[in-house]
């Protein structure tokens, strides 16, 4: 009697802490997606709902056809596009070297690139705008990939690094004996078991480079490579009264980002905290 | 090539696995280590060289003025502001997402009807873009248009409506929102894998001995996610005190420096008083902050390493 008790306040407790997060958690998301398809008068009346014809489509066809939007959202598709390949390259064989190579202070760099992670980029960002501007690369959308490479690089290798080190070396060690070359290796042996944490990882790129506001707003001077970040701002102020363009140009940004999402969301946590969990 | 593997691999344990071809490991570190190096490493030692001149972005020579962009910093009040909203933010925000993320993957770990579907879509607030959620919310506390007033004004309490963001108590609470909002359910999450990773026998074994659920999360969970929660603090206290963005879209430091935090006085002091020299000084700052964080939390790693 007494455990059917407990576990049936158990539950009720439970189920408290996921409304009330439910509530907490999506709702802001759910009312600017509400919000993107109402009216200006309709919005400004603070009423919370509003009588049917008040709803609208306007929204999005002013962001899409009037303001310069479109141009800023394929600057970001084209660097955050860039900054997934590129850097997953690099993470990919680096976090392979350290996994499988005997390599000299392995340690060392494993640390090393973890703690580059530690550094205020608010300081990195003042030497680095310095330095892409004698390669004459600010306001280039190849100056934005590689600022942002920074922000995403040193906890890939790390991420897959563990993720690598969690696969049984009989696999490559295998095809190692039948004279597979390295590359042969990688591609066609360890990449494909890899998939799910190589996944989490170029999502994980995505995700970071398409919300990167920091490096952006120093890095795209002009229309020509600004992001999708910086819209609110150089939209101008006058966008800041007109909140169902706000709202409609919020759910523009999310959506790519949630789609994404649910292709990874199991494996997201276990990927991302493979590092965490193989470097024991 | 095989001559040169001699020594230094016979005298060391063998790791789990280890292959000849000695070169091919450094070689694939390149791409990456050099972009580190570039973009990391160089600009991290030329910002704290920085932090002795006078550097300023729209003049075309500088020199090196010694100690006395440090020397300014006691008496120059935005930077004292900054420097304790930042602890203060920091750790506010870290103890609260631990707490909370706990009570999370406590509710996620039952198992009820609906929880799976609940599990799946917790964590989209972490993947959706810092500027969004910035607009999002400084939408809902709109004084006349946002939804937290019109519910306050449907609750009756019309006094207390006001455009959150701008108000100078209200203001660092609500940056605290945005981070918890952020970033609770990656930590619900994250600590639900590590429970999940705990073997039944060992809650099995303490009910036998009577163990209540207290003393079960006490002594069997709480050491059994040890190692996520280390990741996950660590993780958030760098992310925390370095995190520029929530701060500068939502509010810039205002109303009146009341949110004002050392990522955003940089920022400002190098792109918008373009003074270089002097930015660098308070990002050195930053980093003998973390610096010390980082001795802390290896020497409470090393202990309680020993101790087990």
């Amino acid at each position: 009697m007494t455990t059917k008790s407990v576990r049936i306040r158990t539950a009720i407790l439970a189920y408290l802490v996921v409304v009330i997060s439910l509530i907490f958690f999506t709702l802001p998301m759910l009312w600017i997606f509400y919000t993107s398809f109402r009216t200006q008068a309709s919005i400004f009346t603070g009423a919370v709902i509003s009588p049917l014809k008040e709803y609208t489509l306007e929204n999005f066809a002013t962001i899409l056809l009037v303001t310069d939007f479109p141009t800023y959202f394929r600057n970001s598709l084209v660097i955050a596009t860039t900054v997934t390949l590129l850097s997953l390259f690099c993470s990919i064989i680096a976090a392979y070297g350290l996994s499988r190579f005997d390599i000299r202070g392995k340690n060392t760099l494993i640390v090393g690139i973890f703690a580059t992670q530690m550094f205020p980029q608010v300081l990195l960002i003042i030497p680095m705008f310095l330095v892409l501007f004698s390669l004459g690369l600010i306001d280039k959308i190849i100056g934005v990939v590689l600022g942002q490479m920074i922000l995403v690089l040193p906890f890939q290798v790390w991420m897959l690094k563990g993720y690598f080190d969690n696969l049984p070396p009989e696999i490559d060690e295998a095809a190692r004996m039948d004279g597979c070359s390295i590359p042969r290796r990688l591609i066609s042996v360890i990449l494909p078991v890899a998939m799910p944490g190589i996944m989490v990882a170029a999502f994980f790129s995505f995700v970071v480079s398409w919300g990167d506001y920091l490096i952006a707003s120093i890095i795209c001077q002009t229309q020509r490579t600004a992001t999708i970040t910086l819209v609110a701002q150089r939209l101008g102020a006058s966008l800041l009264v007109r909140w169902g363009q706000v709202a409609a140009a919020c759910v523009l940004t999310i959506v790519p980002t949630i789609i994404l999402f649910s292709f990874v969301q199991d494996r997201l946590v276990e990927g991302m905290t493979a590092g965490a969990l193989g470097a024991e | 090539m095989e001559t040169n593997t001699k020594p230094y691999v016979a005298h060391r344990p063998p790791p789990r696995f280890v292959w000849k071809e000695k070169y091919t490991g450094y070689l694939m570190l390149i791409p990456a280590v050099a972009i580190i190096m570039l973009f990391t490493l160089y600009p991290l030692l030329d910002g704290l060289k920085m932090a002795f001149t006078n550097r300023n972005l729209l003049l075309p020579s500088y020199e090196y003025v010694g100690l006395s962009n440090f020397a300014e910093l006691p008496s120059d009040e935005v930077f004292r502001l900054s420097l304790s909203h930042s602890i203060i933010l920091t750790v506010t925000v870290v103890v609260l997402q631990f707490i909370l993320g706990l009570i999370l993957a406590w509710a996620m770990q039952q198992k009820l009807p609906g929880m799976g579907l609940f599990k799946s879509i917790i964590m989209a607030s972490w993947v959706i873009p810092v500027a969004a959620t910035v607009y999002m919310f400084r939408f809902m506390a709109q004084p006349d248009v946002g939804l937290v007033n019109i519910i306050l004004r449907l609750l009756g309490l019309k006094h207390l409506a006001r455009y959150w963001f701008g108000d100078p108590t209200a203001a660092l609470p609500c940056i605290i929102l945005l981070h918890l909002w952020r970033n609770v359910p990656f930590y619900g999450v994250a600590f639900l894998a590590a429970m999940q990773a705990i073997p039944r026998s060992y809650y099995e074994a303490a009910e036998i001995d009577g163990a209540g659920g207290w003393s079960k999360f006490r002594h069997i969970t709480l050491p059994g996610i040890r190692n996520m929660i280390i990741v996950m603090v660590t993780i958030h206290v760098l992310w925390t005190f370095n995190n520029f963005d929530f701060i500068y879209l939502s509010t810039g430091g205002g109303p009146v420096n009341r949110t004002d935090v050392l990522p955003v006085y940089v920022y400002r002091l190098s792109w918008e008083s373009y003074r270089l020299g002097y930015a660098a000084s308070v990002g050195t700052v930053m980093v003998i902050i973390l610096l010390i964080y980082f001795i802390i939390y290896l020497r409470i790693h090393e202990r309680s390493g020993a101790a087990r």
